[in-house]
């Protein structure tokens, strides 16, 4: 899951950078307001983590602004204003958690992992396609019941699929969800993984959608 | 305004409006009475000179007509209760022939003819005229006693003395309930004072308000409106300061737990466990900065003007001191920290907080230059002047980030260094304290940022 930090204090930023990778979150950091309005305007991102106190722009501004344009990203902002005015001003212009410093970490990943489990529609944390069973906090995969050994990008590339079940994502879509910036990413990283992932769950799991891309069947009972 | 011994205001108007009320009425009393005596006097010393010219001619005629009177002496019964009051006497070639029965044989006054004050055998007081007919042979006097006229005056005093023994109390009464009147737009203002929560600094609006309260009001209102303003700005100094707080804990914090779920690796453990130490140092140092701020702000409350700073301290002396305590810091980054501070340069101030405003400025300038850059720090005594002066070859500063500098926990963006912005608020603060000025500007020696702060020494030791 790739998240956007928005935070200009270097050490809280490298903690929290540091901190939600060991999560298992993909990390991308900006250190100010444009920069954060910039890349949050891609919306290649699945939630974003965002200081108000942001230099050239703040980040109330930033949020205002994506949610003109009608970006939905979830964004949680963090930060050390805490009155009930600021709380209520930042969930009035469009934040979707409003959390404090200090933080927890596991706490900040759940929340972050609330957010985006929402912003797709689902009401609980684990994920279920058919028999494949996903925890997103725990980072297990199940299928029939069996738990079954994923990489972190495999574990991803699933997390991705199913949290859009029914829906095709193309491989531009899913790199830009898997990767943080700086990786070079081989052009057939993404089928690497499918088959991977098709190998050791079953191999009607993930479906190609010729030409555009790959997807989960939805659940018949629901999610 | 003592409270133990505070004077009611009304209490002291009424003394003041019913003590000059006496005294007008008093005033007017002593001219009635002097006035009174001065007509009384002509009133009556008329009619003493006409009741003897009566009785000289009188004399005169009977001198005539009866030639062969008998010595005997007339004497003229009283008729009348004043008439003790009255007497006369009259003489003729020596002889006593009339007079009245309540006076002696002999003449009542040494003087021949006018007006005289005697004291008589019977011990009373006696205005007397004196008189003679045109041969010198008929002797008249004329007496009245002294006491009557008093008499007279006493009535007419009292007259005017009586009301006013009456009317006092009266006007004590109408003017107490005037005055009470007259102040209840003060009584007013102190209610709404006495009923106003502490907290609330909004200005107090009358709308019977005297024109001689409205200064006191506007007054008042403005001390809220600064009451208000230090309020406000303490607010946002606490709101800045957690804030400040918040991050460097969030980051040891969150460093902390990444050093927690580093689990095998090593290498990210190490690195975690040394970026929380780093981020309690940094906490340390913001609160050791909020403190001294704290304190040169209750400072500042004291008036300090330089000339009561009477300790004097060698600029050049503390700059040495601080610059060889930084040194390190700055070999560190391979900096060159260049000192010239040879002359003595005495000025009137405290050790420790000059102390405190070098450190910050050299500080600044080995935090914010980059590794290898140049550091030049000067202390020269000219034109009456203490001189400290801080250039780096560093990036140096915009004009509007100059402008911004020393306004709580401003710092410039990009920098990638961990400060909070006190520190300048600290130099601007103990700049202002000490009396000296403080000028930020692009050092031309060097390209980057020259801070230079000058203080007045009238006398250079």
């Amino acid at each position: 899951m790739r998240i956007l930090l928005a935070e200009d204090d270097p050490m809280l930023g490298d903690g929290l950078r540091a901190g939600l990778r060991q999560l298992g979150f993909q990390v991308d950091w900006v250190r100010d307001g444009v920069a954060a309005e910039r890349e949050l305007m891609s919306g290649e991102f699945a939630a974003a983590v965002l200081d108000l106190g942001l230099p050239l722009k703040d980040g109330l501004d930033v949020l205002q602004a994506l949610r003109t344009r009608k970006i939905t990203t979830p964004v949680l902002v963090l930060t050390a204003r805490d009155a009930v005015p600021d709380r209520i001003h930042g969930l009035n212009l469009g934040a979707d958690d409003y959390v404090v410093k200090p933080v927890d970490l596991h706490e900040l990943g759940a929340r972050l992992r609330a957010l985006v489990r929402r912003a797709n529609g689902q009401s609980q944390d684990v994920l279920r396609c058919g028999e494949v069973v996903l925890d997103p906090a725990a980072r297990l995969v199940r299928f029939h019941g069996e738990w079954v050994a994923v990489s972190t990008r495999e574990f991803d590339l699933l997390h991705a699929l199913m949290l859009n079940a029914g829906r095709v994502l193309s491989r531009e879509q899913l790199e830009q969800q898997l990767y943080s910036w700086g990786y070079e990413v081989d052009s057939n990283a993404i089928e690497v993984h499918i088959h991977h992932l098709r190998r050791k769950l079953n191999a009607d799991v993930i479906q190609t959608v010729r030409g555009i891309g790959y997807t989960i069947a939805r659940s018949q009972d629901g999610a | 305004m003592t409270v133990a011994r505070a004077k009611s205001l009304q209490t002291r108007l009424l003394v003041w409006v019913l003590g000059l009320v006496t005294l007008v009425w008093l005033g007017a009393a002593v001219l009635t009475w002097f006035d009174a005596r001065h007509e009384l006097d002509e009133l009556l010393d008329g009619h003493l000179a006409q009741a003897a010219a009566l009785l000289v001619v009188q004399q005169s005629r009977a001198d005539g007509d009866d030639d062969d009177d008998d010595d005997g002496v007339a004497d003229a019964p009283s008729l009348h209760k004043y008439a003790p009051k009255v007497a006369f006497q009259v003489f003729h070639e020596g002889l006593l022939t009339m007079r009245s029965s309540n006076v002696q044989l002999t003449p009542m006054s040494d003087t021949a003819a006018g007006f005289s004050t005697v004291s008589l055998s019977d011990g009373a007081s006696w205005r007397v005229f004196a008189t003679h007919g045109a041969e010198h042979d008929v002797q008249v006097y004329v007496g009245e006693q002294i006491a009557s006229r008093s008499a007279i005056l006493w009535a007419v005093l009292r007259s005017v003395l009586l009301p006013l023994a009456f009317a006092l109390p009266i006007l004590a009464l109408v003017l107490w309930w005037a005055v009470r009147q007259g102040l209840a737009p003060l009584r007013h203002l102190s209610q709404v004072l006495v009923q106003r929560q502490p907290q609330a600094l909004e200005p107090v609006v009358l709308t019977d308000m005297s024109s001689e309260m409205e200064p006191m009001v506007q007054a008042l209102n403005g001390l809220f409106l600064r009451i208000e303003h230090m309020v406000v700005s303490e607010r946002r100094f606490t709101a800045d300061a957690a804030h400040e707080l918040r991050t460097p804990i969030a980051a040891i914090r969150a460093q902390a737990q990444v050093a927690q779920g580093a689990g095998a690796d090593t290498a990210q453990r190490d690195r975690a466990l040394q970026a929380t130490l780093a981020g309690c140092d940094r906490a340390a140092r913001l609160v050791d900065q909020l403190l001294t701020l704290a304190r040169l702000e209750a400072t500042s409350a004291e008036p300090t003007s330089p000339a009561t700073l009477s300790p004097r301290v060698d600029l050049s002396l503390v700059t040495r001191r601080v610059a060889a305590d930084l040194a390190p810091a700055a070999l560190s980054r391979h900096q060159t920290l260049e000192l010239e501070a040879d002359v003595r340069c005495s000025m009137a101030g405290d050790d420790l907080l000059l102390g405190v405003l070098v450190r910050n400025l050299i500080d600044n300038a080995i935090r914010y230059s980059p590794d290898g850059a140049r550091i030049r720090v000067m202390v020269l005594a000219q034109d009456g002047q203490a001189i400290l002066r801080v250039e780096d070859s560093g990036p140096g500063m915009t004009a509007p980030e100059m402008a911004r500098l020393g306004e709580r926990f401003y710092r410039v963006l990009g920098s990638g260094q961990q400060g909070s912005g006190l520190g300048w608020s600290i130099v601007r603060r103990i700049g202002a304290v000490s009396g000296g000025h403080l000028a930020v500007s692009r050092s031309a020696l060097l390209g980057g940022l020259a801070v230079q702060v000058c203080w007045p020494t009238p006398s250079v030791g």
